[in-house]
C-alpha cells in the first residue's frame, strides 16, 4: 500500500560548514540532557538542496550521529534510494570510536544494494542503498555523507531534524537554494519548541535548530507523525517523471493529478461497461448501484502490490485490472471509480495517510502526499461514502480505522478538494454482550452468550470469520486470557455484511473458574468483558492526552448458582462519571438462584491536556477494579 | 480382436473418470475436486521432474521441471494466486534461470471452464540481493474456487538438488517427482518428517551427444568436433496422493522439521576425466569436507595473527581453567558478531580479529584455536540452529552454525564467543537444538547433547506486608541462574535504565516499585540479581467482615502456558528450568487466619517435571513455599495430555486464596 518514495523524502542531506575537528566528535562533547531519554545523538545535520531548474535537484547531506547503545543502531539511517530518475552521486560513511578516532571508512561500493520493497510487495523498481555496520562497541559516531541527483521536484526534502523517537538533536540546518523563475511555498508544524531559526536571502532559505530533545513514546498520545517538528518545502512549478507540471493549491494539484495521472488510465471494455450496466438494471438509487458493482469488484479482484510507473503515483488502466483481475490501491480504486462512472454514478480517487494513526493532509499547504488512495462517492444532501478498494472482505461504504476520520485529497476533473473522511463515533463503535452462564457446586462454569459488534469494534473482530476453527480457538482463549481451563462447545459466526454487523455466537465451559475456600466459592461476575488493561503509568507525563476512537460496550447477563448454594454477598453496584467516558455496573438478585448482571462501558474520544492523563487512568483503574468485583457463594 | 476392443473401450472408460494431468487440461470435474473448508487452498497436482544435462559451452547442468495446479478456495488462498521462486546466484556470474514460463487461470463460468492466460507482464524478476533473484509470477482473474496452472523449467549451474516437499501447509492431491543423476554423481538422500510414500530407484543407462568447436591447430578457423558420453543414471521416483497439510504449532521450533520431503545432497563428484571430489555421503565424509575446507580447518591453523596478543594475555596463569576463562572473555569482547550464521568463515579469522568483526564462525574458531594454543583441548562442535531444523542425516547444509568444545575428564564445555551473555555451557538460544559433532583433528568426531542438563533456576523471594485496608508493600529478591540469567540479561543491559523500569512496573498489575537494583549484570560468573520494594492497593478482596488473598500476590504467572487441546509435536522450551518462591507474609492486626490453602505436590511421570507447595502459619503471618521444575528441554508430544493438566493443576494451586477474618 505504500506509493513509493514517499518514504524516502527525507533525504539527508548535505553540508557546508561543519567543524571536522574530530575530537569534537568525542562522545564527551554530548551536553547531557541531549542524552536523557536518547539512543542516538545527531551531532549535526545538514542538507542542501539545490534547485537549479524544475527538472534538476541535488541533495547534499551530511550527518553525523553517536550511536550510544543498541537500541540506537536504527538511527545510522545512511541509506539512499535510487531509481530511473533518481541517482546517487555520492554516497561514504566514516566511523569513530567514542574518542573521536576514525576506526573504518565505508565507500559506496561497500554500501549493501537490495530492492527497496517490503515482504508484502511483488515487486518495485525502486532500490535503496544502505550501510549495514556491525559495531564493535558502544558508543560511536557515523559520519554520513551523500549526494544524489533527482529528475524529479514534485516532492522536495522536508526538513525534520529529529526522524524517530529516543533520538536528540545538537545541531542541525537545511538550505534551499531555487531558481529566481521558482515560486517555493514552506510550511512549518510543530516547530514551537525547539528555536527554529529561519534566514532568508535572495534565492535561499535556510532553517537551522539546535539542542532538540529526545521525545519517548507514550501511550494514549497523538502519533508520532503528528507530534514531530517538520519544514515542508513545495514548489510551485516541478517536473514529474519527465512531466512539467505546475500547482499551488490543492485544486491545482488535483487537476494536475486527474490530468497527468487519471484521465488516461480510465478505459474499459465495451463488454464490461455492458457487463455492469445490465447487472444495475435493477436498481434505482445510487447506493444499490454501487453496492453491486463493489460486489463485482470484490469477488472479480484481488490486492497486489507492484510499485512501477511514475513514481508509483500513476494507476494501471482500468482495462488492464479488467483483464487480469487484480491490482494495486491505485489500479483497484480507479478500476471501481471507471466501473461507478460507466453506469453514471459520480465517484472520486482520494488519496490518503493509511494507518491508525489518522494521519492528515494540510488543508493549507498543497503537496504531493499519501501513501494510499481510497475512493470517495459523494452524494447529495448526505453523507459522503467512502470505498476501501483493495479488500475482498470489508462491506459496502466500511472503511475502519485504516482511513477513518482524516484530512485526504479528493480528485476530481474539476480538480483537488481537502475532504474529511468517516468519523466512527462512539455510539457506532458498539459491542453488545448477551447471555448467560451457569455455575456448578465444583466452581465450574458454563457460559453462553453472544456478542454483536458494529463500527470499529466491527473492525476489530470482521478478520475472525476467514480464521481457521484452530486459530479461532486460540483467539477466545487469548481474548479470555483471564480464565484458565476454557473448553469451547461453540464457536458460530455471523458477519452482516449489509447491515455491518459482526454476531459471535458463543459458548464454553472452564472448569475451576471460581476459586473454592471451604464451604465458599468466590466468583469473579465479569466474565466475558473483564477490563485488565490500566494505561502505562508515567512518572512524568510529557505528551498530551489523545484518544482516537470511542467505543461503547454493553453486557447483560444472567447468571445461575447451583441450588446447594446461596448468595453470601453482593459487590455494590458501581457508577464511575468522567470526562473521559463512564462505567456503570449492577448485580440484582432475581431469585434464589438468579441474578442479572449488567455493565456499561463508554469511552469518549477527544484530546486532554497532558495533566488529565493521571485522572484517566484512574478511570481505568476503577473500570478494573470493578469488573473484578466477587460474589461470594455459601454452602446451604 | 474382440479382446482389444474390449480393452480399448475399458481403458475409453476409465479416462473417462480418471484425472487428466496434461498442461492445459482442465476439465469442469476439476473443480468438484472436494476440499476440506478449512483449507484455504489444495495443490491438485505437482509434476516436477530434475534431470543433468551437458553441452559444451556450459559443462553440466542441472535443469528442473515444475508442472503445477492449485485450487483457491477462499478468500485467504487468494495469496496462492502469485507463486514466487527464489533463484540462487553466486559471487561469480553464475546464477540459476527460470525459462519457458507458462500459466493460466481457469474458472468454472456458468458450467464452463474459461481460461485467462498468465501474460509476460504479470511475470516480475527482481534482483533482492547478491545471493538471490526472485520471480513472482501472478495470475490473472483469481477468485474463489479458481485453479491456477503454470509449467517452468529452471536450469541451475549448481550441482543442487532441490528438496521433494511432500507436505505442505495446504493438502495435496497428487504429486508426481522424477530426479535423475548421471553416475558422475552422487548424492546422499533422505527423508525428512515423516510420509509412507517410497522414493523409488532404478538404474538405466544414457547417451549424450555432444557438439563442440575446436580452433584447428595454428589458425583462426574453427572445427566441430563431435562427441558422445555414454553413462549409466540412477533415477529416482516417487508418486504420493492426498497429503494432509501441516501446519505450525506454538513451542514447536521449526515446522520443517516435520513436514514430508525427499532431501538430496551432494556428496561425490566424479569428472569423467578429472579428480574425485569427495562431499558428503556419511558422517565422516561431511566432517572431513568440512575439515579440510579453506574457510573451516585452515583457518583453525592459523595462529600468527594472535600469538602475541596470547602470549602477553595468559602469560601469568597457569590454571587451564582460568587460561579458558580469560581467552574466551578476550574473544567476547575483542570481536563482535555481525549477526550472520555460518559454519565457514567469510572475511577470515585474521580479517574478523584485525577489524574486530566476525561471523559465527570467524568468531569461535578463533576462540578455538586460540584455545588450542594455550594447551587446551578445544575443538569445533558443529550445530544447526533451531532455525535450520534438526540435522538427521549427513549432509554439509545440516550445519550452519559452530560452537567451540572443550574436552576433560569432566566431560564437555562448550562456549560460544557471539553472545555477550552466554558463559560457560551456557549457549545462545538459537544454539539450543538436539545435537552437535564435536570435529577433533585427527579426524575422529562425537555427537554432543546441546540441550542444557542443569537446570536453569530462579528464585524468588519475598517479604510481603498486608494491611487492615487490603493493600500490600514488601520486597523482593529474585536470583537466576544459567539460561535464566543470559536471558534477562540480554534484555536488561542495553536497555535505557529508566525505559525498563517503567516497562517492567508497567507489566506488573497495578503494583509501583522503589529502589529498583540489578546486580552481577556483568558479573557471568554470578548469578543475576534483582531486589525492589513494591506496593500496591490492588492484590486483596475485602467482601464483608473478611479478606481474600493468593499469597503469591504479583509474583507469579496466572496463564497456562499451553492452551490447545492436542498436540503433534514435541513441546519444546529450549532448556530444563526450575522456578522457586519462598514468601513470607505478615498479616495486619485485628484479623485472624480463617483458611490457608492445603500444602500440595505432584509430579509428571518419568521425572519431567515436579511441583510442590507448602504453606504454613507461623507466629505472625503465613509462609509458602513453592517450586515448578521441568526437568527436560523438550518434551514429547505424548506427554502433552499430562504437561498441559500439570500446569493446570499447578495454576489452580497458586490461585486458592488465604481467608482472612476480622476479629
Amino acid at each position: 500500500m505504500n506509493l513509493k518514495n514517499i518514504v524516502s523524502i527525507f533525504l539527508l542531506l548535505t553540508c557546508l560548514n561543519v567543524v571536522s575537528q574530530s575530537n569534537s566528535l568525542a562522545v564527551t562533547e554530548i551536553p547531557e540532557e541531549l542524552k536523557k531519554n536518547a539512543n542516538a545523538v545527531v551531532r549535526s545535520y545538514d542538507v542542501v538542496v539545490d534547485l537549479s531548474s524544475t527538472n534538476k535537484m541535488i541533495v547534499n547531506t551530511k550527518r553525523i550521529v553517536t550511536i550510544l547503545n543498541k537500541e540506537g543502531n536504527i538511527n545510522i539511517d545512511a541509506h539512499e534510494y535510487y531509481d530511473n530518475n533518481s541517482k546517487i552521486k555520492d554516497l561514504k560513511a566514516i566511523i569513530y570510536d567514542r574518542f573521536g578516532k576514525e576506526i573504518k571508512k565505508i565507500r559506496k561500493n561497500d554500501f549493501k544494494d537490495v530492492s527497496a520493497v517490503d515482504g508484502q510487495t511483488l515487486y518495485s523498481d525502486s532500490r535503496v542503498k544502505y550501510l549495514d555496520y556491525t559495531p564493535i562497541s558502544y558508543p560511536y559516531t557515523v559520519e554520513y555523507t551523500s549526494e544524489t541527483v533527482n529528475g524529479t521536484t514534485g516532492y522536495l526534502p522536508r526538513y525534520m531534524p529529529i526522524n524517530s523517537y529516543f533520538l536528540s538533536v545538537e545541531k542541525s540546518s537545511y538550505r534551499l537554494n531555487y531558481a529566481p523563475d521558482l515560486n517555493i511555498r514552506i510550511q512549518e508544524k510543530n516547530t514551537d519548541n525547539i528555536g527554529l531559526i529561519r534566514e532568508d536571502s535572495s534565492g535561499e532559505f535556510l532553517y537551522k535548530s539546535n539542542n532538540i530533545f529526545a521525545i519517548k513514546p507514550e501511550s494514549h498520545s497523538a502519533s508520532f507523525v503528528n507530534i514531530i517538528p517538520k519544514v515542508l518545502f513545495a514548489s510551485n512549478e516541478f517536473y514529474y517523471e519527465g512531466v512539467q507540471a505546475k500547482a499551488e493549491n490543492w485544486n491545482e494539484l488535483g487537476k494536475w493529478i486527474y490530468q497527468d495521472l487519471l484521465k488516461d488510465v480510465s478505459d474499459l471494455p465495451e463488454s464490461t461497461i455492458n457487463q455492469v450496466k445490465k447487472l444495475v438494471e435493477n436498481e434505482r438509487d445510487d447506493i444499490a448501484k454501487a453496492r453491486k458493482i463493489y460486489q463485482f469488484v470484490q469477488d472479480k479482484t484481488r490486492y497486489i502490490s507492484v510499485q512501477v510507473g511514475i513514481g508509483g503515483w500513476k494507476p494501471f488502466r482500468a482495462s488492464e485490472v479488467d483483464r487480469l483481475g487484480y491490482g494495486d490501491c491505485k489500479g483497484l480504486t480507479n478500476y471501481t471509480m471507471a466501473l461507478l462512472r460507466a453506469v453514471g454514478i459520480e465517484a472520486n480517487y482520494a488519496l490518503v495517510h493509511s494507518g491508525k494513526a489518522q494521519q492528515n493532509f494540510d488543508a493549507d499547504f498543497a503537496i504531493m502526499q499519501g501513501n494510499h488512495v481510497i475512493l470517495n462517492m459523494p452524494l447529495e444532501n448526505e453523507e459522503n461514502v467512502w470505498l476501501e478498494c483493495t479488500s475482498q472482505k470489508l462491506p459496502f461504504g466500511f472503511i475502519g480505522s485504516f482511513t477513518d476520520n482524516r484530512n485526504v485529497l479528493v480528485v476530481s476533473p474539476e480538480g483537488g478538494e481537502i475532504k474529511r473522511t468517516k468519523k466512527y463515533n462512539i455510539d457506532e463503535n458498539i459491542q453488545v454482550i448477551n447471555g448467560e452462564y451457569n455455575i456448578d457446586s465444583n466452581g465450574n462454569i458454563k457460559v453462553e452468550a453472544t456478542i454483536v459488534s458494529e463500527g470499529i469494534e466491527y473492525d476489530d473482530k470482521y478478520y475472525l470469520e476467514s480464521l481457521e476453527k484452530r486459530d479461532l480457538e486460540r483467539h477466545y482463549k487469548d481474548r479470555w486470557d483471564y480464565i484458565n481451563n476454557i473448553s469451547l462447545d461453540k464457536m458460530d459466526i455471523l458477519n452482516d455484511k449489509e447491515q455491518i454487523t459482526f454476531k459471535e455466537n458463543i459458548s464454553f465451559n472452564a472448569s475451576n473458574y471460581l476459586s473454592i475456600v471451604k464451604d465458599k466459592m468466590l466468583l469473579n461476575v465479569n466474565v466475558l468483558s473483564r477490563n485488565t488493561y490500566v494505561p502505562d503509568r508515567y512518572r512524568n507525563r510529557k505528551l498530551p492526552l489523545n484518544i482516537r476512537r470511542g467505543f461503547k460496550n454493553i453486557d447483560e447477563l444472567e447468571i445461575s448458582i447451583p441450588n446447594d448454594y446461596k448468595v453470601e454477598s453482593i459487590p455494590s453496584n458501581k457508577t464511575i462519571d468522567t470526562k473521559f467516558g463512564t462505567y456503570k455496573m449492577s448485580l440484582e438478585k432475581s431469585d434464589e438462584t438468579t441474578l442479572i448482571y449488567k455493565r456499561e462501558f463508554i469511552l469518549n474520544d477527544g484530546d486532554f491536556p497532558k495533566e488529565d492523563y493521571a485522572d484517566f487512568r484512574t478511570f481505568y483503574r476503577n473500570v478494573s477494579k470493578s469488573d473484578n468485583a466477587k460474589l461470594i457463594l455459601v454452602k446451604k | 480382436m474382440k479382446n482389444t476392443i474390449l480393452l480399448l473401450f475399458l481403458s475409453i472408460n476409465l479416462t473417462a473418470y480418471s484425472q487428466n494431468y496434461n498442461y492445459g487440461k482442465i476439465s469442469k470435474e476439476d473443480f468438484s475436486i472436494s476440499a476440506n473448508s478449512e483449507d484455504d487452498a489444495m495443490i491438485l497436482y505437482k509434476n516436477r521432474k530434475t534431470n543433468f544435462d551437458y553441452n559444451s559451452d556450459d559443462g553440466w547442468f542441472v535443469e528442473t521441471e515444475i508442472h503445477q495446479r492449485i485450487k483457491i478456495n477462499t478468500k485467504n488462498g487468494l495469496d496462492w494466486g502469485t507463486h514466487s521462486h527464489l533463484l540462487l546466484k553466486s559471487d561469480g556470474n553464475e546464477e540459476e534461470e527460470m525459462n519457458v514460463i507458462k500459466g493460466a487461470t481457469y474458472n468454472l463460468v456458468g458450467g464452463k471452464v474459461e481460461r485467462t492466460k498468465l501474460k509476460g507482464k504479470s511475470i516480475f524478476k527482481e534482483n533482492v540481493n547478491d545471493y538471490r533473484n526472485k520471480v513472482s509470477l501472478t495470475f490473472p482473474e483469481v477468485k474463489e474456487g479458481s485453479i491456477i496452472e503454470f509449467q517452468y523449467t529452471i536450469k541451475s549451474p549448481f550441482f543442487n538438488i532441490r528438496d521433494i516437499q511432500v507436505q505442505y501447509s495446504i493438502p495435496v492431491k497428487k504429486m508426481e517427482a522424477r530426479v535423475y543423476i548421471p553416475e558422475y554423481f552422487v548424492f546422499s538422500q533422505f527423508q525428512k518428517g515423516y510420509h509412507p510414500s517410497q522414493l523409488k530407484r532404478t538404474v538405466k543407462s544414457r547417451k549424450i551427444n555432444i557438439v563442440r568447436r575446436e580452433s584447428v591447430t595454428g589458425g583462426a578457423q574453427t572445427e566441430v568436433v563431435k562427441s558422445s558420453l555414454e553413462f549409466e543414471e540412477n533415477r529416482y521416483s516417487v508418486s504420493v496422493s492426498d497429503v494432509s497439510a501441516l501446519k505450525g504449532e506454538e513451542y514447536v521450533n521449526n515446522i520443517n522439521n516435520y513436514r514430508a520431503s525427499y532431501v538430496f545432497e551432494l556428496a561425490q563428484y566424479k569428472p569423467t576425466n578429472g579428480q574425485l571430489q569427495n562431499f558428503a555421503l556419511n558422517w565422516e565424509d561431511v566432517l572431513r569436507t568440512i575439515s579440510q575446507s579453506s574457510r573451516f580447518g585452515i583457518e583453525l591453523k592459523k595462529t600468527g595473527y594472535f600469538e602475541k596478543d596470547i602470549d602477553a594475555l595468559i602469560a601469568s596463569i597457569s590454571d587451564p581453567k582460568q587460561k579458558a576463562l580469560t581467552i574466551y572473555n578476550y574473544v567476547k569482547s575483542k570481536v563482535k558478531w555481525n549477526n550472520y550464521y555460518g559454519k565457514y568463515t567469510s572475511d577470515g579469522v585474521r580479517r574478523a580479529y584485525k577489524d574486530q568483526v566476525g561471523n559465527v564462525s570467524e568468531i569461535n574458531l578463533m576462540l578455538t584455536s586460540m584455545l588450542r594454543y594455550a594447551g587446551l583441548n578445544a575443538n569445533p562442535v558443529l550445530i544447526s540452529t533451531r532455525s535450520n531444523g534438526v540435522p538427521l542425516f549427513p549432509t554439509l547444509d545440516g550445519y550452519n552454525y559452530v560452537v567451540c568444545g572443550i574436552e576433560s575428564d569432566n566431560g564437555v564445555v562448550l562456549l560460544d564467543a557471539t553472545n555477550k551473555y552466554s558463559t560457560l555451557n551456557i549457549l545462545p538460544f538459537r544454539a539450543l537444538n538436539w545435537e552437535g559433532r564435536l570435529v577433533r583433528d585427527d579426524g575422529t568426531s562425537s555427537l554432543i547433547n546441546l540441550y542444557p542438563k542443569q537446570a536453569s533456576q530462579k528464585t524468588v523471594s519475598a517479604m510481603i506486608k498486608l494491611d487492615a485496608s487490603g493493600n500490600i508493600e514488601g520486597s523482593q529478591r529474585t536470583i537466576k541462574t544459567n539460561h535464566e540469567a543470559m536471558l534477562y540479561r540480554e534484555n536488561y543491559v542495553n536497555a535505557d535504565k529508566d525505559n525498563y523500569l517503567e516497562k517492567f512496573e508497567n507489566s506488573l498489575d497495578e503494583v509501583e516499585i522503589s529502589g529498583f537494583e540489578v546486580k552481577n549484570e556483568l558479573d557471568l560468573a554470578k548469578p543475576v540479581m534483582e531486589t525492589y520494594n513494591f506496593k500496591s492497593e490492588s492484590q486483596s478482596d475485602i467482601i464483608a467482615d473478611k479478606m481474600y488473598v493468593t499469597p503469591l500476590f504479583f509474583l507469579v504467572e496466572k496463564e497456562n502456558p499451553l492452551k490447545m487441546e492436542a498436540r503433534d509435536f514435541p513441546v519444546d522450551f529450549g532448556f530444563p528450568y526450575i522456578d522457586k518462591y519462598r514468601i513470607n507474609i505478615t498479616l495486619p492486626q485485628g484479623y485472624e487466619i480463617e483458611s490457608v490453602p492445603e500444602s500440595a505436590a505432584f509430579t509428571l511421570p518419568d521425572n519431567i517435571g515436579s511441583f510442590k507447595y507448602v504453606i504454613s502459619k507461623n507466629s505472625n503471618g503465613v509462609q509458602v513455599l513453592m517450586d515448578l521444575a521441568i526437568n527436560q528441554a523438550i518434551i514429547s508430544a505424548e506427554y502433552y495430555d499430562t504437561l498441559k493438566e500439570f500446569y493446570k493443576q499447578a495454576i489452580s494451586k497458586q490461585a486458592e486464596q488465604i481467608v482472612l477474618k476480622k476479629i
